[in-house]
């Protein structure tokens, strides 16, 4: 069980989730349209500066 | 354990690699099964992990618990995070895994599986794995700083100057290089074309899905992504069969680079969560279980390798690329053994999720590991294809000829009997009109990798379906390199150009974003063009270049990290990072004196340029030839910069000369208890 919790963990913070989960718990808003489109402009600029390996 | 349970078991894992590694390196005329090469792999890769990594977190590097990661001191929520290991090691992970690993040990196999297998062992533990631990650390002891930051405050302005000026240019060429490779994989390939193509769509589509109607939800999105691709894939096969569909698909290798080049210029404009999230997010989703499919699936099928362990092309003569084992090897395959571009990711987003010091030998030396496994697998997909086979599709036309008879008689010339009906039904097996040709190595282990599924899983009926998986999941990833790297490189100019004048570095300004796109996208796309345009194929030209590239970017990182290990007072250890740079110097020095200088027209550029003067040829060819040197010659010069600027400051502290002061940020304790750790 603790190998699944910890890699369903592993692809929540991988895929972003958890990021957006922790966003909503800090501002204070629900997961909806606004905050999520709120997340991404905040979460957007770490995204497309961050390389990917060849 | 008790020591000594704990002391049979080591020394049973150190007997069964040694019995491997034997195993791989001396049978000689018969071939062996490929599960030698993963068991060697595998308890070299659990030795080195259980006493090299150890010696160098508790002697060499002083890895301390009690000292405050920027994850905790700086904690915002957003970037500075407290994160589990484990999170943080498949966060590393996939961030450093891309089609490196894959594409390089698939190239070096022309020289037999031995030396792509012994330098992924060799240069892993002792190279590569070292260089992302080491600068792992020392960008979370300094706020989670970047490579470039890092350089120049330990080194000095120089260092700072030619590391930035070492990743631009390995961008450049990183680029380029992947778009080849895609070029490659797709020309006159409806079906590859199509499914590649949709995955556009389908990208986008989940943009707006992830933006619109489930807002947040990245995995069902991923998942629902996968679905569609896989569907394209079906779609491919559907239209690759229909006449008038497979027109619009079957394109020329020009065709397909200004697709490409097009395509780049609109990924680096565009807004980043209609596009670059959600392939990066699919590319990652896909990676992920496919790596994991494809290591049991060699495992289960354990198959048998064809390949010999050592060719005639050791000599230098090979036809995928030209060179000989000593340097071009160990150029050749870089991300599996050694990349400098890893020393990116290691001070870019994880050293500010790294909880705790003690953890990050599990990620930095860990997670390079699993890499060169992915490495290995490579190599074995590669090796598993008869040596006829495997040189047909890799060797461009203008080494073996356009025609199949032409080409089939030149690689059974050389010893490796191939023939022509064998390779139609091969081409046709996988749903291609040819598979002659096919540099760039991706085919080769779509094919090779295509085998392995098919024989486990639906057999040959489904061949075509698994080698427009595994092109579509290779060209899936570059794709994604190329968005995340056009645009990283468009950041970077933006950032350069506003220091000589200020609106050029606003990155939120339209007409900065068009200029500096169009510079960064011309830049590799002229690479991509001269790569096209090459008779023999471009991967002869382009890959050792990207070699070159990013090798010496892991010496520039290996410098600031002995110039950091000396100014700690660990000269005495030094030996762990110098060593893997003396190495470094040495391959990269020679494999671009070869490059430059070599009299052979298909190693030197400047011999090729001769040549082509000499016979009245293309006058951009010539050009792109002296170009290709001159680059050369420049990364050379920048890195013997930062070596001589390094060399200085280690002489001058260990002389007692210089201030051995360290840029580190001061010690803090940490707060976190061992419940929350």
């Amino acid at each position: 069980m603790s190998f699944l919790r910890t890699l369903r963990a592993m692809l929540r913070e991988i895929f972003d989730e958890s990021a957006y989960e922790r966003f909503c718990a800090r501002e204070g808003l629900g997961p909806c349209r606004e905050s999520y489109a709120r997340f991404l402009s905040e979460a957007g600029w770490h995204k497309e500066r961050k390389v990917r390996c060849c | 354990m008790k020591p000594a349970l704990r002391f049979v078991l080591w020394f049973g894992i150190a007997l069964l690699g040694t019995v491997a590694l034997a195993t791989i390196a001396l049978h000689r005329g018969e071939q062996i099964n490929a599960l030698w090469l993963v068991t060697a792999a595998i308890c070299t890769f659990a030795l080195g992990y259980r006493f090299y990594s150890k010696f160098i977190a508790t002697k060499v590097l002083l890895l301390d618990p009690q000292r405050a990661t920027p994850a905790e001191r700086l904690e915002n929520g957003r970037d500075f995070l407290p994160t589990n290991k484990w999170v943080v090691f498949g966060h590393h992970f996939a961030a450093i895994a891309g089609p490196g690993p894959l594409v390089g040990p698939v190239l070096a196999a022309q020289f037999g599986y031995l030396p792509g297998t012994l330098w992924i062992l060799v240069g892993a533990v002792f190279g590569g794995c070292v260089q992302d631990f080491v600068i792992l650390l020392f960008s979370v002891r300094r706020d989670g700083k970047s490579l470039t930051e890092i350089a120049k405050d330990e080194i000095g302005r120089v260092g700072g100057l030619v590391a930035y000026g070492s990743v631009i240019s390995i961008l450049i060429i990183l680029l380029a290089v992947c778009a080849l490779i895609v070029v490659n994989a797709l020309k006159q390939s409806p079906w590859g074309t199509f499914t590649v193509g949709m995955t556009i769509p389908i990208a986008l589509l989940m943009g707006v899905y992830l933006r619109r109607l489930r807002p947040g939800r990245v995995l069902e999105t991923s998942a629902l992504g996968f679905v569609l691709v896989l569907a394209a894939i079906w779609g491919g096969q559907w239209a690759s069969q229909n006449p008038a569909i497979a027109a619009h698909f079957t394109l020329t290798a020009p065709q397909l680079a200004i697709a490409i080049i097009v395509y780049g210029f609109a990924a680096s404009a565009l807004p980043v969560w209609l596009l670059l999230a959600p392939r990066d997010y699919l590319s990652t989703f896909v990676k992920l279980g496919t790596i994991a499919l494809l290591t049991l699936g060699i495992v289960i099928m354990h198959p048998t390798l064809h390949m010999p362990p050592l060719t005639r092309f050791i000599d230098g003569t090979g036809p995928v690329f030209a060179g000989k084992l000593f340097p071009f090897a160990f150029i050749t395959i870089a991300c599996g053994a050694i990349s400098g571009f890893h020393s990116l990711i290691s001070s870019g987003t994880t050293p500010k999720l790294i909880r705790r010091e003690t953890e990050i030998r599990m990620v930095g030396y860990g997670a390079m590991l699993a890499e060169s496994l992915v490495a290995i697998m490579a190599t074995v997909a590669a090796c598993v294809l008869e040596p006829g086979t495997y040189f047909a599709i890799n060797s461009p036309a203008g080494i073996v000829g356009q025609l199949p008879e032409a080409a089939t008689r030149t690689i059974t010339g050389w010893g490796f009997p191939v023939f022509a009906d064998g390779m139609q039904a091969l081409a046709r097996s996988v749903g291609e009109q040819t598979l002659f040709n096919r540099t760039g190595g991706a085919p080769a282990f779509a094919v090779g990798m295509a085998h392995i599924f098919s024989n486990s899983l639906g057999g040959q009926a489904v061949m075509a379906l698994w080698y427009h998986f595994a092109l579509m999941f290779e060209a899936l990833f570059i794709l994604t390199v190329l968005d995340a790297g056009t645009r990283v490189g468009r950041f970077m100019i933006q950032d350069a150009l506003g220091h000589l004048w200020k609106p050029l570095g606003k990155t939120s300004s339209y007409p900065s974003i068009l200029a500096t796109s169009v510079l960064i996208v011309a830049a590799w796309g002229y690479f991509l063009w001269q790569g096209v345009r090459d008779p023999l194929g471009g991967i002869n030209l382009l890959w050792p270049l990207f070699g070159i590239a990013n090798q010496l970017l892991a010496t520039v990182a290996l410098c600031v990290a002995t110039t950091i290990l000396i100014k700690m007072h660990r000269a005495k250890y030094a030996l762990v990072t110098l060593a893997p740079l003396v190495w470094l110097v040495t391959v990269t020095f020679t494999a671009s004196w070869h490059k430059i200088f070599d009299p052979s027209v298909r190693i030197g550029f400047l011999a090729q340029a001769r040549q082509l003067a000499m016979a009245g040829g293309n006058a951009r060819l010539i050009f792109s030839n002296r170009l290709d040197a001159v680059v050369t010659a420049v990364l050379v010069v920048m890195v013997a910069l930062i070596l001589i600027e390094s060399a200085r400051q280690w002489l001058g502290i260990l002389a007692g000369n210089r201030d051995a002061k360290v840029q580190e940020s001061p010690f803090v304790v940490t707060r976190l208890t061992e419940e929350r750790a």
